[in-house]
């Protein structure tokens, strides 16, 4: 026989106001404004509140112990193709091994992306690329922007160091420009203006083969 | 392409911030910050959980996903936008998770604005008028129950009802209550 609603209500209003959790069920949603009003009022009961002591000192553990550069740790773990690692730490889900971790994770601005278990892919021929123009390529999870300078070729992340956002090559300009704000990268990942305190793009391994094939390292 | 002279974390920011850039000078500082406008977040969970225990599992649970926005140095105003943005999806999850709704079903009780200062007495402000806009029997029973902390079989004996008639009453009177103050 299903609860009656007041016995259901009566046994959440208990926990509130015994200070313990809400312990809600599916069938308990019919009442969800009397469940929300019932919370609202407990907290009226406990007057302004402010967290504790302990959990102060936990909070300020997790975020002591969590890297120092978050967002390239993002960028990091969206180059390398790791996007839902990253999706994770933004959701909180947690990467728990990521945020827990008492070390710094050793990806740092400009460092080169290196896929655990990470293959080289064929991304076309030197004649595919042409003098000084990015041309954008994926090995893989990995987006990457291929530059040819007489017979070598370089390769930086597609992502912007700012935000979580794939570059675009603007060929008049010859600048990687972000689309979701104002900021580009010189063809070596360099930010374009001093006055942005951003990372450089990480480096993408490339090479050319003897057969003259041009590869990235992806995943 | 034209270069916005602001810095690219002013540009990540929500439109309209025209609060004080926060340096974070180490990363003591910058966690003493977080910590501050933590304390706003969990008062803020606080009155809409009404416990402990899952306002701490909520904050937490902001502080994670707000971390990478705590280090950037953003300007203050996006910091706490952000962070409260961030308590609102948490919370919406919350409930969502605990009574198998949709988000959209608890629109209203996420858009909240963001507090400005420190902790305050929102929440007994809003009991108070949530209770002003109940009749006598309903206001009684739960401020009885609520304010005071009275037992169901205590509220029955003061009310000279019985403890079935008073669950009744304390069920009705908390949806009227979701009546008055529509945020509820």
């Amino acid at each position: 026989m299903p609860e009656q609603s007041e016995n259901r209500i009566e046994r959440i209003v208990d926990d509130l106001l015994h200070g313990r959790r809400l312990r809600l069920r599916a069938g308990d949603a019919e009442e969800k404004q009397a469940i929300i009003a019932a919370a609202r009022l407990a907290a009226a009961r406990s007057g302004p509140q402010r967290m504790s002591p302990a959990f102060r000192r936990r909070l300020a553990q997790i975020l002591d112990s969590t890297p120092r550069e978050p967002r390239l740790t993002r960028r990091a773990a969206l180059v390398a193709g790791l996007g839902v690692a990253a999706g994770a730490l933004a959701g909180g889900l947690v990467g728990r091994e990521l945020a827990y971790s008492p070390a710094p994770l050793p990806l740092s601005a400009s460092s080169p992306v290196v896929p655990r278990n990470g293959r080289w892919t064929d991304v076309g021929a030197m004649a595919d690329f042409s003098e000084g123009q990015g041309k954008l390529v994926r090995a893989g999870a990995v987006g990457a922007f291929v530059f040819r300078r007489g017979e070598t070729v370089t390769a930086v992340s597609s992502m912007c160091s700012h935000l979580p956002c794939e570059l675009w090559w603007e060929g008049g300009s010859s600048l990687l420009e972000c689309p979701c704000h104002p900021v580009s990268f010189t063809y070596d990942g360099k930010p374009s203006s001093p006055a942005y305190t951003l990372p450089a793009l990480n480096e993408v391994k490339v090479r050319v083969t003897a057969a003259g094939r041009v590869e990235v390292l992806g995943t | 392409m034209t270069l916005d002279p602001r810095s690219p974390s002013d540009s990540s920011a929500s439109a309209g911030d025209s609060g004080e850039v926060v340096e974070l000078p180490s990363a003591t500082r910058a966690t003493d910050i977080a910590l501050d406008e933590l304390e706003l977040v969990y008062a803020f969970i606080y009155a809409r959980v009404g416990n402990r225990a899952d306002a701490e599992d909520l904050t937490q649970q902001v502080a994670m996903k707000a971390i990478p926005r705590l280090r950037q140095g953003a300007p203050a105003s996006a910091i706490r936008g952000y962070l409260f943005a961030t308590a609102r999806s948490v919370l919406g999850a919350f409930w969502s998770t605990r009574l198998g709704l949709s988000h959209a079903e608890l629109h209203e009780d996420l858009a909240l604005a963001v507090p400005q200062g420190p902790p305050s007495d929102e929440s007994a402000e809003r009991a108070r008028r949530i209770l002003a806009g109940l009749s006598d029997n309903y206001r009684r029973v739960l401020e009885l129950r609520f304010l005071h902390g009275y037992s169901l079989k205590e509220v029955a004996a003061e009310m000279r009802s019985t403890v079935g008639a008073v669950k009744v009453m304390q069920l009705r009177a908390l949806r009227a209550a979701a009546k008055v103050d529509p945020d509820a």
